[in-house]
């Protein structure tokens, strides 16, 4: 079986590049403990992925604010660095040095680790989401199901946060944020099948491949154009998945002052900030794994794929997350119960549909 | 016949007398007959009730009844005259709910008691709050302190005893 | 499976009560089995302190009832003191009085846009409503050097006459204000959330809501055709051609769109008051006692600070931007009011909130709430 060229390859491919691999190399060998060599290439890339997290959600935050102000004619951040570029890395200072409140009556274990599991249960989405072409920390063979399966550890982590509170607001927004990831999972997993039927593989890099070429010339060979209502479908869903407005009922702080977070503060409260950021990113970047063609795009002359592919993938995920930050700008909340009326009775019949169709066309070898 | 008379005509002996609040009719009710004469204003087309206000008169307590008709646009005060040592007054709440505020407002700042009220209580002072504001007696040389307890209520003391911090 | 309800207390301290409210609710789940409101946290006895200050001095505690529209609050208020006193007022100190009260109507339903989309989860409409409100604010600092808190309508007429360039920065305001409209329209209007969330929510029947004392734009989303302003024309509100706007419906939504309506004619109202308004004395100089000392800083006229009105009791009312705004003063001859008792819209059209909200989710809660549009400072005084 043959396997896509991951991150870990590329390493090597570099180190040997520059004639260094087989020194290092001979260097563990020596000792004994090739596999100390693997486990340190393995934390490197953990190191630049974790990096690469932190920047970008201070960079989204600043985008973010930017944008809304821009949106609302005001100006935004302006005084922290040049047009307020620097104000994220400010609130993180300052909510490093904010108290940590435990309210007396929490539940004090369960409190303290909420905030840890929703983080790392969004950082394990971006293992197999592909950058670029070969930028992936591992081409998991049943890299969407793993997305999906992870993406469902969130909300458990959620419920603890709003139970181990001791707060009625943030007891009926964690209900609520479990009450609407479960409906939403369901349909985003149904519209995910219908790719996975056309592709023959559930790796995150194979969708990628399958979506490479043109059709005329001219269209490109994106699954958008070939489902067009399953696009739609999973960036509703995943929409509600990243919990924004008009969907945010986890937090919804016009009705409960903050959702699950209330009692947090701090560092803690830094922890759900930088997941729900990550959490965008990672989401933005499935929808253009899945349906926008992830990394493809032209092939520019001189510059290395690995390049050309990581700005191609950057450039459609930020497209999606401007998406999501105009529909914040724009919209109210819908109310929860009119949000699972979509989700159940209209959003899981259409992908139902939608896979049906797709499996037919696939049967009848139509494409 | 402005609306005053015409009361004094269907009720003469609840109507104690007829005159003008500065170019609105008024009428004076016996305070046992108003909530007979509050049915039949009603009836008369009356189903506004604007406001209710108390005034402390020193020798005697007030109540103003200000309404006013959507059918016939017309205005009518009723008054009712009330001994100051125990002001008591029946609720019109039955016949318009929105005396059951006004009524509360009146019962806390002015004393006014009313009787049949389904929760008379404070509204915007605290519970527990001594005197009736707007009173010309009120003791206004006496301080008292207010803090939230742990349940939302207020609590009220004249030494400042609940402002310290519990335990 | 054995539930309980849960008591959920909302405010004093919270996002979306408008200030310092308190909901008690009985939640079955998400739905609102029981709701009490509990108010007083801002209660600051004005009408106390009335009783013990003189007429003049009272004015600027009445800016302080309802503070987001304060022109009809001093406006109320003098009325009622001119009525007690039969003062006579220069018809351009009349046009000017409208001239504010209607625009501040404008700021008032600006703010209320606002707030009610911030409710709802859409944060934008506030930015705009605040951006335009900036300003008429601005008009108000040039009229009388205050931009929420104005002192500005005396008995016998008003402080100062109007400055120079008011009037084609206000021609301005109102070109500007007819354009916005129609870009909030289509911002908020048409947007499918925004309908699903209003429509049917917290309705109220004409007769309940007249039995609960609501009025203004509240009552008129109702389907009752009332406004004060021509049931009983006070000031020169006969000479001007506008129209009550009114719904049937008693949704949030037609409570909205009466609002919105409302800043139409409202511009409307603006715009006859431009064409028409007189020349002449802005106060009644039978009052005028100010020694003429011939400094030109030197007020031209006010009205006299020691002023003694008739033995006497009335109950006067006008249509203020959020429903029925009427004060009661009794005067016993003296300097000061014997009583001073404040009917206020917010208090009244709140009462009306629980019967509205029981059966619902607290996110419509919130949408009813934010369609009575109250201010705390005038719930409470």
């Amino acid at each position: 079986m043959i396997t896509n060229p991951n991150a870990y390859d590329l390493i090597v491919a570099i180190l040997n590049a520059i004639g260094v691999y087989n020194i290092i190399l001979g260097f563990f060998q020596e000792q004994g403990m090739e596999y100390l060599l693997r486990i340190v290439i393995v934390l490197v890339e953990i190191a630049v992925v974790l990096v690469f997290v932190l920047l970008t959600v201070m960079f989204l935050s600043w985008f973010e604010r930017k944008m809304f102000a821009v949106v609302q004619s005001r100006y935004g951040p302006m005084v922290t660095g040049p047009r307020g570029l620097f104000q994220p890395i400010a609130d993180g200072i300052k909510l490093l040095g904010k108290e940590d409140i435990i309210p007396a009556t929490a539940d004090r274990w369960i409190f303290t680790i909420a905030p840890y599991i929703v983080f790392v249960s969004v950082l394990l989405v971006y293992i197999p989401l592909p950058f670029g072409e070969s930028l992936i920390l591992s081409d998991l063979r049943v890299g969407l199901l793993y997305i999906i399966a992870i993406s469902a550890i969130t909300p458990i982590s959620i419920l603890l946060a709003g139970w181990a509170s001791n707060n009625k607001y943030s007891l009926m927004g964690a209900i609520r944020a479990v009450a609407q990831d479960i409906s939403y999972t369901i349909p985003l997993a149904i519209t995910a099948i219908a790719v996975v039927v056309f592709v023959g593989s559930l790796s995150t890099v194979d969708i990628v491949n399958a979506q490479q070429g043109y059709w005329f010339w001219i269209i490109p060979k994106w699954f958008i154009f070939l489902q067009p209502l399953g696009f739609i479908l999973l960036l509703i869903a995943c929409i509600a998945e990243m919990g924004r407005i008009p969907f945010d009922f986890q937090e919804s702080e016009q009705e409960l002052v903050a959702g699950f977070f209330t009692e947090y503060s701090g560092m803690k409260f830094a922890m759900f900030f930088l997941a729900e950021y990550a959490h965008m990113f990672a989401v933005s970047g499935i929808i253009v794994t899945i349906f926008l063609g992830g990394w493809t795009g032209p092939a520019i002359p001189i510059i290395p794929i690995q390049i050309t592919s990581l700005i191609y993938f950057m450039i459609k995920t930020y497209a999606v997350i401007f998406f999501a930050c105009w529909l914040r700008d724009t919209v109210p909340r819908v109310r929860i119960d009119q949000l699972l009326h979509l989700g159940w009775k209209i959003m899981i019949p259409l992908a139902l549909l939608n896979l049906l169709v797709a499996a037919f066309v696939v049967t009848a070898g139509v494409i | 016949m402005n609306p005053a008379e015409e009361l004094k005509y269907l009720l003469p002996n609840s109507v104690v007398s007829v005159g003008v609040q500065t170019n609105k009719p008024l009428a004076v009710i016996r305070k046992e007959d108003l909530l007979k004469v509050a049915e039949k204003v009603k009836e008369m087309g009356f189903d506004n009730l604007s406001v209710i206000t108390g005034v402390d008169r020193v020798d005697r307590i007030e109540v103003i009844y200000n309404l006013f008709s959507y059918r016939k646009k017309q205005n009518l005060a009723l008054k009712v005259v009330l001994e100051h040592r125990s002001p008591e007054v029946d609720s019109v709440t039955s016949i318009w709910k929105v005396a059951d505020w006004l009524e509360r407002e009146t019962y806390d700042l002015v004393g006014v008691k009313f009787n049949g009220h389904p929760d008379l209580k404070r509204i915007l002072l605290p519970e527990g709050w001594v005197g009736h504001p707007l009173r010309k007696d009120y003791d206004m040389s006496t301080e008292q302190f207010v803090t939230i307890g742990e349940d939302g209520e207020d609590i009220v003391s004249t030494d400042g005893s609940n402002l310290l911090r519990r335990k | 499976m054995e539930t309980e309800t849960l008591l959920l207390n909302m405010g004093p301290v919270h996002p979306s009560t408008h200030g310092v409210l308190r909901f008690k609710l009985r939640m079955d789940g998400e739905i609102i089995r029981d709701c009490q409101i509990v108010i007083g946290y801002l209660h600051r006895g004005t009408e106390k302190i009335g009783e013990m200050k003189t007429y003049l001095q009272f004015i600027p505690y009445t800016d302080r009832l309802d503070y987001i529209a304060a022109m009809p609050n001093n406006y109320a208020y003098v009325k009622a003191v001119e009525e007690l006193a039969g003062v006579e007022v220069p018809q351009r100190a009349e046009y000017i009085r409208v001239l504010v009260m209607e625009l501040n109507r404008i700021v008032n339903h600006l703010v209320f846009m606002g707030s009610l989309l911030l409710d709802l989860g859409a944060s934008t409409m506030i930015m705009y409503g605040f951006r335009e409100r900036e300003n008429a604010l601005q008009l108000y600092e040039s009229l009388c050097g205050a931009r929420m808190t104005f002192n500005y309508i005396r008995p016998g007429g008003v402080r100062e006459d109007l400055p120079d360039g008011f009037i084609p920065k206000l021609n301005e305001f109102i070109k500007d204000m007819e354009k916005r409209i129609v870009d909030y329209e289509e911002l908020v209007n048409g947007n499918e959330i925004f309908l699903m969330r209003m429509k049917n929510i917290g309705v109220i029947s004409a007769e309940e809501a007249i039995n609960y004392g609501m009025t203004g734009p509240s009552l008129r989303g109702s389907g009752v055709d009332y406004d004060i302003r021509k049931l009983e024309p006070y000031s020169i509100y006969q000479d001007l051609d506008f129209k009550a706007c009114m719904r049937r419906e008693g949704d949030s939504y037609a409570r909205y769109l009466v609002r919105v309506e409302e800043i139409r004619e409202s511009l409307h109202i603006l715009k006859q008051i431009v064409d028409k308004l007189p020349e002449g004395k802005t106060i009644n100089q039978r009052y005028n006692f100010a020694p003429n000392t011939g400094a030109p800083s030197a007020v031209t006229s006010y009205f006299p600070r020691i002023f003694t009105p008739t033995e006497g009791e009335v109950y006067s009312r006008i249509e203020a931007p959020k429903g029925e705004l009427g004060f009661f003063v009794a005067s016993d001859g003296t300097t000061k009011p014997y009583r001073v008792k404040i009917r206020s819209p917010s208090f009244c059209n709140l009462v009306a909130l629980p019967k509205m909200v029981v059966g619902l989710k607290i996110p419509d809660l919130i949408a009813a709430f934010g369609t009575i549009d109250i201010v705390l400072g005038d719930v409470d005084r």
